[in-house]
């Protein structure tokens, strides 16, 4: 009986203070879910408050902590990104990049968003090609497109008026303009030799005929690409001799200077370089190789979710209101790159219409380099280094071919 | 004086060793305690868990496997000829660095002892290049040795020194040049001041003795200065040398250890590949290498000063 009296009451009190809970439980699911959210802009000026506080008014049970992290080439991002995430104090999503990809697939640290990208109502207003760019070796949607660019050929159109050139269309078209360019004091091309050069490099070795698939980057066509690439500073010379170590702000200051005709770069620089050279500026889609193949780098950015996040439906929701019409809009007047939406896209004005054009015409050419772990030690260190040593001639294109075929296929 | 010890009766009974301090032997550490706290969370710590790191397999972006490897990180790194090859790099940085850098400091510190008109603001206006964050002085002199935009090229060609500018930091045997220059123009106000610091303190009276000794300038100057002078140069040389061999920032910003590798010196070969590279066990067999080289030549110093 005693026993039963104390089983009892001890129901009676669980049940007292599991009605005494409720509220309190119901108080705690109302509370505003808060998501972490790194990103980088560029214009470190640039702020995403008014698109979080108009995200916060539609959904306000929601809080979103925007937090800007230095880039510093992207070495600084990505490690504290890797260092977060490890240590298990990273952000709920972030802004990503494919070459990160392959590193956070073997981290697993990424949310599949597949099932959430086939429920958003914005998925077909994303052009068919960014979805398959972005999507992962294994056919898994990790990412979430949110702005994008295209590399393509800056070239100055009255130097090539002057020599009655047309804006060259393939790499023998190229290599005349470099040349009938190149006089005393400045030169056809301006060369990115340092961090951030691979996509030059891609442009005339990828697209002139080296395959990034084993085996493929020390053929004879893929070394006979990368020598004549190499030849464009060491044997036509109508790059600067700064070339090896040039990284993005020589080659574009270089171009606004008056230094050199031609480069390549993405829509970033347009109004930059308009407002140095007005219309003797324009952009035309790289040139293609010899088998009328192309590569042009399409520059990414997406977003991502952790799978460690507690607030993944939460962060879903800001992740696609930032890529969603006019929103994604009013993202990239901040970022400086191009919408991913198509109705975004019909009435762009950030940029004169001759280089958005430029972009969209590049589309066809548009690849990205793998998605596996190497990638991102090619970019930042192997790429420059090994170039920059060819480029001086301490090594030969096909030892430079070796040793970018042994980082990725061993 | 006596020793505590020695001013104990023989007689008196030993201190049991499980005694209360007193509050009076427990103040220095009670004082201490902050600075050991924060020291041990910011140095030991770090150097305990970069010491952990170096026996490890630790790639950054492959967390569930991190296995004990032992000595094997350090064997590689015997192995690895970009090891060597990064360290006869920073051989000539810290060398041509720092004899440089003592040089224009030791002959800035002698014209500063001196009286002229306006020698305060002298004084003040040198130590300027030494309060400067290294990543703006990369940048100041990145842009002055710009092959197309840069002030030096500029005035070179324009007074006829040169028919052409040069590429100094993408030419292998200019580069290395190039970023010694920079570092010795940020490095010379610590030995200006330091210098100038043990100058002042030499008694003017040995001066005056050597004069009546019948020492000329370069007499006082090789008898009285340099003896003088030695222990301030030697902690001087000491600290700069540590300073210089691991400083990385410099080089990162101005050429990032290129062209290839011309630059590349230990420090920024182990950040590299750690912060790059995201290989933190490597990278952190290298920095430990770094330190047990740099502990040698402290233990050098400690053993002449001691001796």
């Amino acid at each position: 009986m005693k026993r039963r009296t104390l089983i009892a009451a001890t129901a009676a009190t669980a049940a007292t203070a599991a009605l005494a809970a409720a509220p309190l439980a119901r108080g705690r699911a109302a509370a505003p879910a808060t998501v972490h959210w790194w990103y980088h802009f560029d214009n470190p000026r640039a702020s995403p408050a008014a698109l979080v506080a108009a995200f916060e008014a539609a959904n306000p049970g929601i809080r979103i902590m925007a937090e800007s992290i230095p880039w510093g080439g992207g070495a600084d991002y990505d490690n504290r990104l890797y260092t977060a995430l490890v240590s298990g104090g990273g952000p709920d999503c972030a802004m990503v990049k494919l070459e990160n990809l392959g590193r956070l697939m073997e981290m697993q640290a990424l949310e599949d968003l597949g099932p959430m990208i086939d429920a958003w109502s914005g998925k077909a207003d994303i052009n068919p090609d960014i979805w398959r760019i972005n999507t992962a070796p294994t056919g898994v949607r990790y990412y979430l497109p949110v702005q994008y660019v295209m590399l393509y050929l800056y070239v100055r159109r009255d130097w090539l008026d002057a020599a009655h050139l047309a804006p060259p269309a393939s790499f023998p078209e190229f290599l005349h303009a470099a040349q009938a360019m190149t006089a005393k004091g400045h030169w056809g091309f301006g060369l990115r030799g340092a961090s951030g050069g691979q996509d030059f490099w891609a442009t005339f070795v990828l697209g002139g005929g080296a395959k990034l698939a084993k085996g493929g980057l020390v053929t004879p066509a893929a070394i006979a690409a990368d020598a004549w690439f190499i030849d464009l500073f060491r044997k036509w010379k109508v790059c600067p001799p700064s070339a090896p170590t040039d990284g993005f702000l020589q080659t574009i200051n270089n171009m606004k200077a008056g230094v050199t005709g031609m480069t390549i770069h993405h829509i970033g620089s347009a109004n930059a370089l308009v407002a140095a050279l007005g219309d003797r500026i324009t952009a035309v889609p790289v040139p293609r190789g010899p088998q009328g193949t192309g590569w042009a780098t399409f520059g990414d950015g997406s977003n991502a979710i952790f799978a460690g996040s507690r607030n993944k439906e939460a962060a879903w929701r800001w992740l696609s209101f930032l890529s969603t019409a006019k929103n994604n809009v009013a993202f990239n007047l901040l970022t400086g790159q191009v919408t991913v939406t198509t109705s975004g896209a019909a009435h762009w004005t950030a940029e004169p219409k001759r280089f958005v054009e430029a972009t969209l015409a590049s589309l066809p050419l548009a690849h990205v380099f793998p998605a596996v772990p190497a990638t991102a030690e090619f970019v930042s260190t192997v790429w420059p280094q090994m170039t920059q040593k060819a480029l001086l001639g301490e090594i030969t294109p096909a030892a430079m071919m070796q040793s970018f075929e042994k980082l990725y296929f061993g | 004086m006596r020793s505590a010890a020695a001013g104990r009766p023989a007689s008196a009974p030993h201190a049991p060793l499980l005694a209360i301090p007193s509050a009076r032997a427990l103040t220095p550490w009670a004082l201490l305690a902050p600075a050991l706290v924060a020291t041990s969370a910011v140095v030991f710590l770090p150097v305990l868990v970069t010491l952990w790191m170096s026996l490890h397999r630790f790639v950054l972006f492959e967390p569930r496997t991190t296995p004990f490897v032992g000595l094997a990180n350090y064997a590689s790194v015997i192995a690895d000829p970009t090891f060597w090859a990064s360290l006869a790099r920073s051989l000539v940085w810290i060398v041509g660095g720092v004899s440089l850098q003592f040089s224009l400091g030791f002959a800035a510190a002698l014209l500063l002892n001196r009286r002229f008109a306006w020698r305060g603001l002298a004084r003040a206006l040198i130590v300027i290049p030494w309060a400067l964050p290294s990543v703006i002085i990369g940048l100041i002199w990145t842009w002055m040795l710009d092959f197309n935009l840069g002030v030096i090229n500029t005035l070179l060609v324009r007074l006829d020194l040169f028919a052409h500018p040069i590429a100094w930091l993408a030419q292998p045997d200019t580069a290395m040049i190039a970023v010694i220059l920079a570092l010795t123009w940020q490095g010379f106000p610590f030995f200006a001041v330091t210098l100038l610091a043990g100058l002042q303190g030499i008694p003017r009276e040995h001066y005056e003795a050597a004069s009546i000794d019948g020492a000329g300038a370069f007499g006082a100057f090789r008898h009285v200065t340099l003896p003088g002078l030695a222990p301030v140069m030697a902690t001087a040389l000491l600290l700069r040398m540590i300073w210089v061999a691991n400083s990385l920032d410099l080089i990162f910003i101005m050429t990032g250890g290129g062209p290839g590798t011309a630059t590349e010196t230990l420090p920024l070969y182990a950040f590299l590949k750690a912060w790059t590279g995201l290989d933190y066990g490597y990278g952190s067999a290298l920095a430990v290498m770094l330190t047990l080289l740099l502990l040698a030549v402290v233990a050098i110093y400690t053993l002449r000063d001691s001796g």
